[in-house]
């Protein structure tokens, strides 16, 4: 890759061009092989073997006849003969075969609570979705909760207790740590330590301060690698005390993020996504919405909605944050305006001025208290609190003491530690010896050859810290537990368990139980238990199914504080960053490596890189030349004379100097899909922890970065499924984008318009800007050789018509429809080596598009379903009928039909449909994880096609109800307007944001539905429309809202 | 130049060029019966259950609905299988030493559900819905037969798909009014057509285009 050359080519062109991967851009060999190959490599094997004989041909051609003949044999055979009906004895109240239930409870994450509701068939939990009732996922999910479901299921999750590595009891546990805090109890529990998580759960925090009673010399101490230090610490600092800020962003016309990714690392993220996208959506009469303005020193989702975004070195947005406040009037701040950033930072405060008690300033974790402190200044001065920015007591109140911990286990004055939950053994900082100590403890004898100390890891995993520890215990998962949690904002919910602990595991809520002596009551006694003694008047029973039934406590949020003026922080001293920065990151797919084990989160290409299966070190284009490094060079990071290999990934939009790397990765003990077994086929990334430090958590300066002449192989999804293989192959190239020079017949194909984006200035200008961006094409008229209804075919103005509308402005690219769909669908997971080859099997994919230019891009998300053409080109072209169309639109996949010609994908302008090359549903999916299937999905087989199908069971159990409703009583048309309208995608529930809306685009009961209605906005534009496909699945264009004080209003948004 | 076949082979490879298709469409006859017989479609076989029961004696005879037992036909998929409960409401009572009925005094007893013999199966890929097709006036009889004639049950019709078909694509063929849908005597009326039509007008029987798109049985 020759990355000036690309440059003047961007340069040098006009308008606006679109990029998927800096390949594309470059259009090197490999992009154009895989632009002009549907599916490259493994396909053309033989070809390319060398061995073309006539005796191979042979050898092949009888193979694949034999394989033909067992598969037709085996076909006969599709109705299983000895089947059993196993009724119930005494069938459960309520229970209905067939029908799935909905269960409210709540997931915890980093100590809080978000809602959420699952379905479960027949006693199997196997969906999850959003509790609308819940504060913090209004209905909304991310891509965390929707895999847990298969973490559920997770065969390699710990199922015995061990006891040094051989399987134990519970009940010899017990008697093993009873007596021993039964002879401490002189002592007041003297050398007794508990280490974990931070939870808001009521009920364990009260068993911890029970147990503090009995043991008044017991000491807790909690680690989180994510954590909450800085923003606490920022708290402290401007008001002396430590408060949680929750913020409203529906009330906010303009927010400045300060390295704040808060659509994705905050408790709180979904509810905040849904509320920011609320004030963006921009319709035929609204014509409004806010602006976003970002700084931060890495790449994040968050960033790539901004409408200003600043990607510098995260050292210097402390300077930033000190000039945004003074500029805001912020009193005794004293600095200097950091040269170039003048007017970012002068639009930015005008505009923030300008929207007194309607703007907010967020800070990210990963600033120091510093800047935290200067957030609330200004939001303070700008009379936001109480609008955008409340103040509740802490919900979260413990903090990290992790350093406290070792220190004592060094000295020597702990004998007995027990573990719960976390992973410090792999997440702890680089300069906390940790595992070291916690080794030295689990080994040590006393005189009389016996252990010295206890050391008991309850987890989910046997993993790294697990090893370490004498005694393992495994967890139950949330969904198998009873227990209790709160949201960000205090409101408490109920863990209701969806299934009996598939391994006997114990909940901590459990374990402490035992540890107070009381070893009979169970996790459900507990947790009455303690509500028992909160609700004292009120008639607890209906309360208590009232607060399983929604899922919400009533009434447990924390009341708002007024809070006074806050202190402003005199300015730290800065010290040189050096040449290079490192900025660490939770990562989109596995957080901090909880999530290492889960197949379905590895496999999804992150947000911007595509990347599967693999972290790598992001760093900018100019950074890559300046250390002239390409994609999957390995380089050294050293750091205070830590050293970890990474390989590099180039991705525009990451600042300059920066090496962003994700945390969560080379794990050693993971379980068979997240441990690293140093194969390049399989992945799995490198370990950041080894060179992140206690007091530089979130980016460290003086990195010294080293090329090795290693490489690793990244397998990134980014440019498979290019939309434009099948016209005019230059159409990619950006110099090929329409000039006026460019003749008529080129400019159609020359630019596909693939993403249409307008600044909402454009708009109200002009409400048509986006059909005209369509170009000549969107004047024609689609022309058809198939006759239309008036002659027999196709008629789309009865019954139900499904259709599909897809907000661009709202997609924040953040995977949860990725996910959902894979856990509605039964999508198989292929692993590295498949993806390398185009072979993933996602029915919705979400194509990230660079535009501008290579240091400052913009960045647009486009999720890609089927498109259910009305003129669909994969059905002309199938030779068996097996994909047909239906009378309601639906472009249908039957799978029993399919012989896998793969004509149909061929013929697909948009690239979705996904092909079985192998038996991935059944390969290796052990038994466990067969229970997540959805049981109306058919499980499809090697050498089948498959695709997105619009969710057909949900469509056909909506329309079955509408029916039969109907049947009863013609007469129910509202009833059913809003039984269809009710009915929603996998993606569309999943979606934070509603970016996704799905019903018919006909009246139904004689009323327009949702979807209709914003088919009919001016920003509708149907995807690829010069083909004449027809789509049902549409885009409402991207709108952004720039200053024009930063940027002028300029013709020619593509 | 000798001749390399003898004269004879003439005669066989004419012979053979007729033999061949002649065999291809034997064989490919044999195929399709074999696939019509009850060897393949499990038609008329009677399977062997845990427990004898008789829907002549319970239904025919006792004249107990199909509802009393398949409790879900009218809301689910699946019309549901009644659980051990069901069945000792009246065998608590009534013939309490039968021998015939250990194995439900067993499971009663035990916890241990009844393990019965699926009879009416479909391929994986297809779902069926009982009550949509309960609730648009399709009879019980018209799938299953006359069950209050079966001492043992056994699968009436093919089940094949295009068995499925014919009623998909002709509804007014066998549709009835709901209220006699679960009336195993119940008689088509002369003008059935006629009658048929009315129904399905009133029920919102989708067309036989609708009714026969894939996703309709297929997803």
């Amino acid at each position: 890759m020759n990355l000036s050359e690309v440059r003047s080519r961007l340069s040098n062109q006009r308008g606006q061009a679109l990029w998927r991967s800096m390949e594309e851009l470059c259009d090197t060999p490999e992009f154009r092989k895989s632009l002009e190959r549907e599916f490259p490599g493994g396909v053309d094997g033989w070809i390319n073997s060398g061995d073309q004989s006539r005796r191979r041909f042979l050898q092949l051609m009888g193979a694949s006849l034999m394989l033909a003949g067992a598969g037709t044999m085996s076909g006969c055979s599709d109705k299983p003969r000895d089947e059993k009906i196993v009724p119930y004895v005494d069938a459960p109240e309520m229970l209905v075969a067939g029908k799935p239930m909905f269960f409210a409870t709540a997931m915890p994450m980093g100590g809080f609570g978000r809602g959420v509701l699952v379905c479960s068939q027949e006693g199997r939990p196997i969906k999850i979705e959003g509790n609308p009732d819940h504060p913090a996922s209004l209905g909304g999910t991310d891509s965390f909760m929707q895999a847990s479901i298969l973490g559920l299921y997770d065969p390699d999750r710990s199922q015995a207790v061990t006891r040094g590595g051989e399987i134990s009891t519970w009940a010899a546990f017990w008697e093993t740590v009873r007596p021993r805090l039964e002879s401490k109890r002189q002592t007041g529990g003297e050398g007794v330590r508990l280490l974990l998580e931070p939870t808001t759960s009521p009920t364990v925090l009260a068993q911890l301060d029970e147990l503090q009673r009995q043991f008044p010399r017991l000491r807790r101490h909690h680690w989180d690698p994510i954590g909450r230090e800085n923003t606490t610490a920022g708290m402290v600092a401007a008001y002396g005390k430590s408060f949680a800020a929750q913020y409203d962003l529906s009330a906010a016309r303009v927010v400045v993020s300060l390295d704040s990714d808060f659509l994705f690392d905050e408790s709180a993220s979904l509810r905040y996504s849904r509320q920011f996208m609320d004030g963006r959506r921009v319709r035929r009469d609204r014509q409004e919405m806010n602006r976003l303005y970002v700084a931060e020193g890495t790449l994040t989702i968050t960033g790539s909605t901004a409408d200003h975004r600043l990607a510098i070195r995260p050292s210097e947005i402390a300077i930033l944050a000190r000039a945004l406040a003074a500029a805001c009037g912020v009193s005794g701040v004293n600095t200097e305006m950091p040269a170039g950033r003048e007017k970012w930072i002068n639009a930015a405060a005008a505009d923030l001025a300008a929207n007194r008690g309607a703007c907010l300033v967020m800070v990210g974790e990963s600033q120091p208290a510093e800047v935290h402190a200067l957030g609330h200044a200004i939001n303070h001065l700008l009379g936001n609190l109480g609008h955008t920015v409340h103040f509740t007591e802490p919900v979260l109140g413990q903090s990290d003491s992790l350093d406290v911990l070792v220190d004592e286990m060094r000295s020597g004055k702990i004998d007995t530690l027990l573990i719960f939950g976390t992973n410090p053994a792999y997440t702890s900082p680089a300069d906390i010896p940790f595992a070291a100590e916690l080794l030295r403890m689990s080994k040590m004898r006393s005189a009389d050859g016996t252990f010295a100390n206890l050391t008991a890891h309850l987890g989910l995993y046997d993993d790294e810290t697990a090893y370490l520890c004498q005694w393992h215990l495994h967890q139950s998962h949330y969904l198998e537990s009873w227990g209790d949690i709160r949201a960000f904002d205090g409101t408490a919910s109920i863990l209701q368990p969806l299934i009996a602990p598939l391994y006997g595991g114990k909940s901590a809520s459990e374990v402490l139980e035992v540890l107070l002596g009381r070893p009979e009551r169970s996790a459900y006694e507990v947790l009455r238990g303690y509500w028992v003694s909160q609700w004292k008047n009120a008639d607890f029973e209906r309360q208590w199914s009232t607060a399983l039934k929604s899922g919400v406590i009533a009434g447990t949020a924390l009341p708002l504080q007024d809070l006074g003026s806050p202190k402003v922080v005199a300015s730290a001293s800065e010290k040189s960053a050096g040449e290079w920065e490192v900025v660490f990151r939770p990562d989109y797919s596995v957080w901090d490596g909880c999530f290492s084990n889960n197949p379905w989160l590895q496999e999804l290409p992150r947000p911007f890189t595509k990347l599967t299966w693999d972290n790598a070190a992001m760093i900018s284009p100019a950074t890559a030349e300046k250390l002239n490094v390409v994609d999957g060079d390995v380089v050294r990071l050293m750091l205070n004379k830590r050293s970890i290999n990474a390989p590099v990934l180039v991705t525009p939009g990451v600042p300059d100097g920066v090496i962003s790397v994700s945390l969560g990765y080379g794990r050693l003990r993971a379980g068979h899909i997240g441990t690293v077994h140093g194969d390049q086929t399989i992945g799995v990334g490198f370990d950041a922890y080894a060179i992140r430090t206690a007091g530089e958590r979130w980016f460290a300066g003086g990195v010294q970065v080293i090329k090795t002449k290693r490489t690793h192989r990244l397998v990134m999804t980014r440019s498979h499924h290019a939309m434009g293989t099948f016209t005019n192959k230059e159409s990619l190239k950006p110099d090929a984008i329409a000039t006026e020079q460019t003749p008529e017949w080129a400019r159609e194909t020359a630019n596909r318009k693939l993403v249409r984006v307008a600044t909402l200035e454009q708009f109200k200008a002009n409400t048509n800007i986006i059909k005209e961006l369509g170009g000549e094409s969107e004047k024609k008229p689609l022309l058809s050789l198939y006759p239309g209804p008036e002659h027999g075919g196709w008629d789309y103005s009865k019954g139900y018509q499904w259709g599909m509308s897809i907000d661009l402005t709202s997609c924040i690219g953040c995977n949860a429809c990725v996910v959902a769909c894979q856990a509605e669908n039964n999508i198989p997971v292929v692993g590295k080596e498949e993806i390398s080859r185009q072979r993933e099997m996602h029915w919705i994919r979400i194509d990230d598009y660079f535009g501008g230019s290579l240091d400052d891009p913009k960045i647009y998300h486009q999720p890609v379903p089927c498109m259910h053409c009305e003129n669909a080109p994969c059905e002309y072209v199938c030779p068996v009928g097996a994909t047909t169309h239906s009378v309601e639109g639906l472009n249908q996949m039957t799978y029993n039909r399919c012989v896998g010609t793969r004509y149909c994908s061929n013929n697909c302008p948009y690239k979705v449909r996904r092909f079985n090359f192998l038996a991935y549903a059944d390969a290796e999916t052990t038994e466990q994880r067969k229970l997540q299937r959805n049981p109306d999905v058919t499980v499809r087989t090697n050498g089948v096609m498959e695709k997105c199908s619009y969710c057909i069971q949900r469509i056909q159990r909506t329309r079955i109800e509408a029916e039969k409703m109907l049947v009863e009583n013609s007469g129910a048309q509202q009833a059913e307007f809003n039984l269809i309208e009710r009915l929603q995608t996998a993606c569309q529930q999943a979606c934070p944001t509603r970016a996704i809306e799905f019903g018919s685009i006909i009246p139904v009961g004689g009323e327009k539905t949702r979807v209709a209605k914003l088919k009919d906005e001016p920003l509708d534009y149907g995807l690829l429309r010069e083909l004449s496909t027809r789509p049902r699945t549409t885009y409402l264009a991207r709108l952004t809202n720039p200053n024009p004080s930063i940027e002028p209003a300029k013709g020619g948004a593509a | 130049m000798p001749r390399l076949f003898h004269r004879r082979m003439n005669v066989i490879a004419r012979a053979s060029l007729l033999a061949i298709p002649i065999l291809a469409a034997t064989a490919g006859g044999v195929a399709w019966h074999v696939q019509t017989t009850s060897y393949v479609t499990s038609q008329d076989i009677t399977m062997e259950q845990p427990v004898p029961f008789s829907h002549k004696h319970h239904v025919g005879e006792l004249g107990i609905d199909c509802r009393y037992c398949h409790t879900s036909v009218t809301d689910s998929s699946f019309a549901g299988l009644p659980p051990t409960k069901t069945c000792m409401t009246c065998h608590s009572q009534i013939w309490t030493n039968a021998a015939m009925l250990q194995p439900v005094r067993d499971s009663w007893r035990t916890g241990v559900p009844l393990q019965w013999q699926r009879v009416h199966n479909l391929p994986e890929y297809v779902y069926f819905d009982h009550s949509i097709h309960v609730a648009k006036g399709v009879g019980c009889a018209t799938c299953h037969g006359q069950v209050d004639e079966m001492p043992l049950m056994f699968q009436a019709k093919s089940l094949e798909m295009s068995w499925c078909l014919e009623c998909h694509r002709h509804p007014e063929e066998y549709l009835r009014p709901r209220e006699e849908v679960f009336n195993l005597h119940y008689q088509s009326p002369p003008d059935q057509l006629k009658v048929g039509r009315e129904l399905a007008e009133r029920y919102h029987v989708r067309s036989a285009q609708a009714l026969t798109d894939c996703y309709t049985c297929h997803r």
